[in-house]
């Protein structure tokens, strides 16, 4: 018997929510950071940009052909994946480097898994743990934005975790002249691009306002104790790859809880995590980390804030 | 015991016994792939061929060795007490390789570590004398642990050549990749262990879902 | 009862057995393994001191030398063992020092546990050779991602700075000790 019916539970509500549509909304919203790179990093911004989507919808394409699934690279998200995994490299990194990131992030944290929608860890995210295992002295080498591969500097969080320098130029900061990843310098643009998603609905504002709220409590606290070693709460939000994982990374529907409290949770641990690596851990950035952690109990938050079935 | 007498009365038929209870070491029953035991030294000391190859041959060692002797001793051992003998006999075996490894070959035994003594506590062993070795005849328990041995050991060096290629270029120190590759250091971390284990799994079970249909 | 008499007997048996062949075991391996203990520290010594002929073994107050000689009998410096944690394990490394105390003549690792393809670098030529001739006091030092200048000075490992920083402070407490003995 062909099966002419499409059961599903209740409530049945339409909403014309898309992949496409929240893809391109994230495009938007993350084209002012692109911007921002390009405008400091010159041309490797430009050619990691795209190499990083040119070959995230490549192994896209590649993989579905190979495990026989219908080819999705014109939904956005494989062009969404490329452009937050270039984002989070170092300007200086290698091309083919960039290229293993996208077949990590594209090939094992999305399509082993069985595609978008059943990927457990963020597949950007993953891509760069891979690569920051795999070649951490690529991973940490940072160029100062507008020198082009010649002047090697710290990040802002490296040099107040490693030198005990608190000299912060707040306005470079806030503006992104300082070194960094591609995309996660540029505080202004990225919070351009975030109350984008917020008007637009694309992002539930729960998980941020955790994430960054947590993270403003705990440096405030230990600045407050001893302001000498530990910089001061805005620094914290401000420097590193806070906002693009707040924003960007730590909303990924796929892989962030469904519940409300889940979402708070979820939110509060990533801050929790990011502050424990960045203030006490081997490494100073520890967004990456956190968010990858965080996907790894979202399953097991989703559970636990199930809500009550009606009427039980 | 039935399986016993077949062999001793039919010698064309012990011939394809002793073929298919070796092969099933090898491949239908492999220790690290199908019956996912001995984990920890398949991680942990498989960072080059070298170490996974002689890893894999001190594990083959005690297990034939004490194969032998308990399926020859094993109608004299009580029930009761069955697991602590076999303990006995194979921890001794374990050390008699450990002293071994350290007097002929002390550098690859630095590298080894503690894994040499915890092959005391190595899943298969115990395993198979539980399963195989205390029901069967010396000559099938001999077969049987040499074949278990040899697809240990053999999942242990394709282990070790893989993270070695990539983590360092070299196979068994022969260098492969040119001088321009670059190391990648995760495959010489217990991450890469996990990922290559992984894949090895995968492509495991992909290749006997295609012979199945 | 006969069953117990039974499994106390096998297991009696079995662990006598066992027994004897380790002590055999253990016979024959013993002479060889401080064979290759001895030989891997003669190896050390004889590597950072490349014109060293023999070497005596002394015990000052609670430290452990070496006195190393040339072949014409003279006096080359001291070697001596210096141990500690690094990254993952223990860094356990041959030092030898001149016998003003003042410049190291170079060093050895012996055992570590570091991150292989990354901390393990301590073990590499580039690593080690970079402490031939280095001053001991002040203290050395390490430098990242730069060559070093001054002559206590040597530049870290770059993305395990710390194994470098370990193997540095392993040495310095290590020198301070032994100078504060032989003075």
């Amino acid at each position: 018997m062909e099966n002419n019916f499409y059961i599903s539970q209740g409530p049945h509500q339409f909403t014309n929510t898309s992949v496409q549509k929240m893809m391109k909304d994230v495009i938007i919203a993350l084209a002012p950071a692109i911007f921002a790179s390009i405008y400091f990093f010159r041309i490797r911004a430009v050619i990691l940009f795209a190499v990083s989507i040119v070959s995230c919808m490549a192994f896209e394409a590649i993989f579905q052909l190979f495990m026989k699934r219908k080819i999705t690279i014109l939904d956005g998200s494989a062009v969404v994946t490329g452009m937050l995994l270039a984002m989070i490299m170092p300007p200086s990194l290698p091309i083919w480097t960039c290229i293993v990131g996208s077949l990590v992030a594209i090939g094992l944290a999305k399509q082993l898994f069985g595609g978008l929608g059943a990927n457990i860890f963020n597949p950007a995210l993953l891509g760069r743990a891979f690569l920051m295992a795999a070649f951490p002295t690529y991973m940490t080498r940072w160029n100062m934005p507008f020198t082009l591969d010649a002047v090697t500097g710290a990040t802002p969080l490296g040099l107040v975790k490693f030198t005990q320098n608190l000299n912060i130029n707040y306005q470079e900061l806030f503006i992104g002249r300082v070194s960094g990843s591609l995309g996660e310098t540029s505080a202004l643009a990225l919070i351009i691009g975030g109350i984008y998603l917020l008007i637009k609905k694309t992002i539930d504002w729960c998980i941020p306002l955790a994430y960054i709220a947590t993270v403003f409590v705990i440096s405030s606290v230990t600045n407050m104790i001893a302001p000498d070693t530990y910089a001061g709460a805005v620094f914290h939000v401000l420097a590193g790859g806070l906002l693009i994982g707040a924003i960007f990374m730590a909303t990924d529907p796929v892989t962030s809880p469904v519940t409300k409290t889940g979402r708070w949770v979820f939110g509060i641990g990533c801050g929790l995590i990011t502050m424990i690596i960045r203030l006490w851990g081997g490494l100073p950035e520890g967004v990456m980390y956190s968010i990858l952690l965080m996907n790894a109990v979202t399953p097991l938050l989703n559970r636990l804030t199930r809500p009550r079935r009606y009427g039980t | 015991m039935s399986y016993d007498k077949n062999c001793a009365e039919k010698p064309k038929r012990l011939c394809a016994n002793c073929g298919r209870e070796f092969c099933k070491g090898l491949w239908r029953e492999n220790p690290i792939f199908i019956q996912v035991l001995g984990m920890c030294p398949a991680l942990a000391v498989t960072t080059k061929a070298l170490f996974g190859f002689s890893m894999g041959m001190a594990t083959t060692f005690v297990l034939v060795c004490s194969s032998l002797v308990i399926s020859s001793i094993r109608k004299l051992i009580p029930p009761q007490v069955r697991i602590a003998t076999f303990t006995v006999i194979i921890a001794t075996f374990v050390t008699c390789a450990d002293y071994f490894l350290k007097a002929n070959f002390y550098t690859i035994s630095k590298e080894l570590g503690p894994y040499v003594p915890l092959i005391v506590v190595n899943c298969i062993i115990l395993g198979r004398q539980e399963v195989f070795t205390s029901k069967h005849g010396v000559f099938n328990s001999f077969i049987d642990a040499l074949g278990m041995g040899v697809g240990f050991s053999a999942v242990l060096v394709l282990l070790g050549s893989i993270r070695e290629l990539f983590g360092f270029g070299t196979i068994f120190y022969y260098q492969i990749l040119g001088e321009g590759f670059e190391h990648w250091v995760v495959m010489a971390l217990p991450a890469g262990a996990f990922i290559t284990l992984g894949f090895l799994v995968g492509i495991f079970n992909w290749i006997n879902n295609k012979r199945k249909k | 009862m006969r069953n117990t008499i039974k499994m106390i007997s096998v297991l009696t048996i079995v662990g006598l057995v066992s027994g004897a062949a380790l002590v055999f075991m253990y016979k024959y391996a013993k002479p060889l393994i401080i064979v290759n203990q001895k030989n891997e520290m003669k190896q050390a010594i004889f590597k950072i001191f490349p014109k060293a002929k023999k070497y005596r073994k002394e015990t000052i107050k609670d430290e452990t030398i070496f006195k190393v000689n040339d072949k014409d009998g003279k006096f080359l410096g001291y070697a001596f063992l210096a141990e500690g944690y690094g990254y993952q394990g223990t860094i356990k490394m041959m030092v030898g020092i001149k016998k003003d105390l003042e410049t190291l003549v170079g060093i050895e690792i012996l055992e570590s546990q570091e991150t292989p393809g990354l901390g393990q670098e301590i073990t590499e030529e580039q690593f080690k050779s970079q402490f031939k001739g280095l001053k001991t006091s002040p203290p050395i030092i390490y430098v990242k991602n730069k060559k070093p200048t001054k002559p206590n000075e040597i530049e870290a490992i770059t993305g395990a700075t710390i194994s470098s920083r370990s193997v540095v402070g392993i040495l310095n407490e290590k020198i301070k000790t032994i100078k504060d003995e032989l003075r």
